[in-house]
């Protein structure tokens, strides 16, 4: 059922939406960050907002200057993230932890500007860390995709943590 | 259990159990977090009446709830019926708090105001009076900072916190517009014991060049102003190492512009300091306005408090068990800055410090491995040593405490163990020692 309540995307475009997403997580999985960016728009913004847990009926007001992040990228700052990664001193990241992202519930809406799609999913990343562990975050993701002369690109991702309480020392992985 | 063996300050050696021990773990949440005066919340982040926010004295749930009559108490978050948790949100606006167990109710000022079936099925012969909730025994603020002490008896909070309010004074009292923490909680679970973190910040500048080699590198690839803190290039007289203040501490560089450096653009901040250094000059006098106001500093409220003017996050660690804690941490902001000011420390706090922090993302797994090698069998026998620069300190005009040059020193972390050991092997306040090493009469300052 569509939210929009307007024409559906075509078979076409859904199906390529979906396998970007898929080809996005391999990306990732392998550590292809170069190819990943690859994926984004030149002005992408890439968020994640920190979550908060509140009673339903709570009526105070939102926090004054603003709620934080766990992302508010832009490409530059995904680059920057990406420099620290492949600096060589991240020593959290050797041996390589292994990380198997797991993306689902795809469902892609039309936008507003013809070249551009609304794409909801769920990713799922499995960590295996050097201590042995296994640490599996969840997040729902909404982006916005725009077609390219090489494809759909990503033009925006709001990322929607599903932990009030990280669990785990970091994330040096992206969603 | 007797800890005299356990820290010699005089070498800077502690046993590895003190990271490990379950036993000592107890004995720590008896005598330091069950004794020591601990952060709760900043004034800004309960501003109304009703306004409640839940936290943790020692493994303690407590919630700090703003009264009609302007002043804040605590209490712990638990039903005197059955013992339930009654408020289970982080925080927020109530008219009362109502336990899901049976449905007792408890007013913001901790009284029972309702219990279901009172006349029914208790006759009326249930005294709602002494039912309350059970107050954190001490309650003060200290320049918007709100503490709690669960001892019977303590040190005033002034006292406590001793010395150390020079230091405090350059983040909370240099503009009169007073601090906020802003943003929401972040909050990551570290399976580290809850000393490591401290001394981390409280002292190490060590671990600064090499654990964040990484983000050095690419953070200061985007050709960012200012402090260069790599291994290599470290200037040792760059900083100083303060402690000797009741166990609090302090780690400063002394430019008076450092703590932005790390800001992808520094200038509407540099422009803030030096419009507004005058009066903070007047407020606080030369040596503060000139030299710290403005300059990185890692300050430590012993035990579980740190935060750093410059970075601008604030941080309480709660222990959750020898080896397990949760960290908190906010953006700080001085309310006279402006709003994009604000923002910025806001974004650049979570870039840098946050969940996804580029340098805070460095130091989680080295703390708990740290941790991990304290519990073995053969390594809970062993030691681990902060000996660096021993028998380096001493006074130096216009600051109190005993001081290190330097920001690469282990100065600070040897207090701190030193605090550790005192308060562990007191049985009471009375058995704590005071001192406040080299005190200096603040210099003359102007009220507001």
């Amino acid at each position: 059922m569509l939210e929009s309540g307007v024409a559906p995307m075509s078979t076409e475009s859904v199906t390529g939406l979906t396998q970007r997403l898929y080809h996005e997580a391999r990306l990732l999985d392998a550590e292809r960050f170069e190819d990943w960016l690859e994926c984004m728009c030149n002005d992408v913004t890439y968020r994640m907002e920190l979550k908060r847990r509140r009673f339903r009926a709570d009526r105070s007001p939102p926090a004054a200057v603003g709620v934080g992040v766990v992302f508010n990228e832009n490409l530059a700052r995904l680059k920057l993230r990406i420099d620290r990664l492949r600096s060589g001193f991240v020593w959290a990241e050797d041996p390589p932890n292994f990380v198997r992202r797991v993306v689902s519930n795809v469902e892609v809406e039309r936008a507003d500007a013809e070249n551009e799609a609304i794409v909801h999913s769920v990713i799922v990343i499995h960590r295996n860390r050097i201590d042995g562990l296994t640490r599996v975050l969840t997040a729902g993701r909404s982006d916005r995709w725009r077609m390219h002369a090489d494809g759909w690109k990503l033009a925006a991702r709001e990322i929607a943590l599903d932990h009030a309480v990280l669990p785990d020392s970091n994330i040096n992985v992206f969603f | 259990m007797d800890v005299s063996g356990l820290v010699d300050t005089a070498t800077g050696r502690q046993s590895r159990a003190i990271y490990s021990s379950e036993e000592l773990y107890r004995q720590e949440l008896e005598r330091i977090f069950g004794r020591c005066w601990l952060f709760l919340v900043h004034t800004s982040q309960i501003p109304e009446a009703g306004d409640y926010f839940r936290t943790f004295m020692g493994e303690d749930d407590v919630i700090v709830i703003r009264q009609k009559d302007g002043t804040i108490k605590a209490f712990l978050n638990s039903c005197t019926h059955r013992g339930n948790r009654i408020c289970r949100s982080d925080r927020g606006n109530a008219k009362a708090f109502t336990c899901n167990y049976h449905g007792w109710s408890f007013a913001p000022d901790g009284s029972l105001s309702a219990v279901p079936l009172e006349k029914e099925a208790y006759f009326g012969e249930l005294d709602r009076s002494r039912l309350g909730l059970v107050p954190v025994a001490h309650v003060a603020e200290y320049k918007g900072l709100v503490f709690g002490c669960f001892d019977a008896d303590p040190p005033s909070l002034e006292d406590y916190l001793g010395d150390a309010k020079f230091f405090l004074d350059v983040w909370l009292d240099a503009m009169p517009g007073g601090t906020s923490l802003v943003g929401e909680t972040q909050k990551m679970v570290l399976a580290s014991n809850w000393k490591l973190p401290v001394e981390n910040v409280c002292g190490d500048g060590y671990h600064l060049g090499w654990a964040h080699a990484g983000a050095m590198r690419a953070v200061q690839s985007l050709d960012l102003a200012g402090l260069s803190v790599g291994n290599s290039s470290t200037d040792l007289d760059g900083g100083l190492s303060v402690a000797g203040l009741n166990g609090h501490m302090a780690l400063t560089s002394l430019d008076g512009v450092s703590g932005y450096a790390f800001y992808p653009k520094p200038k509407p901040m540099l422009d803030y300091l030096e419009f507004n250094r005058p009066q903070v000059i007047e407020r606080l006098g030369k040596v503060r306005g000139e030299q710290l106001w403005g300059s990185q500093i890692n300050i430590t409220i012993f035990p579980n408090l740190q935060f750093l003017p410059g970075l601008n996050w604030f941080r309480v660690y709660h222990p959750k068990g020898p080896g397990q804690i949760e960290q908190w941490t906010w953006a700080m902001v001085e309310n006279d800055m402006p709003a994009e000011i604000q923002a910025a420390i806001l974004d650049n706090q979570c870039l840098t410090f946050g969940l996804a922090g580029l340098f805070d993302n460095d130091d989680g797994d080295n703390l708990a491995a740290c941790t991990e090698q304290s519990r073995g069998w053969r390594t809970a026998q062993m030691d681990v040593f902060t000996n660096m620069a021993l028998n380096r300190s001493g006074p130096r005009e216009g600051f109190p405490g005993d001081i290190a040059a330097g920001l690469v020193s282990e100065h600070n972390q040897r207090y701190f163990y030193r605090r550790w050991q005192e308060h562990m092997q007191a049985d009471n306040w009375a058995g704590v020692p005071t001192y406040n090493i080299n005190s200096v009469v603040a210099e003359e300052t102007i009220d507001a």
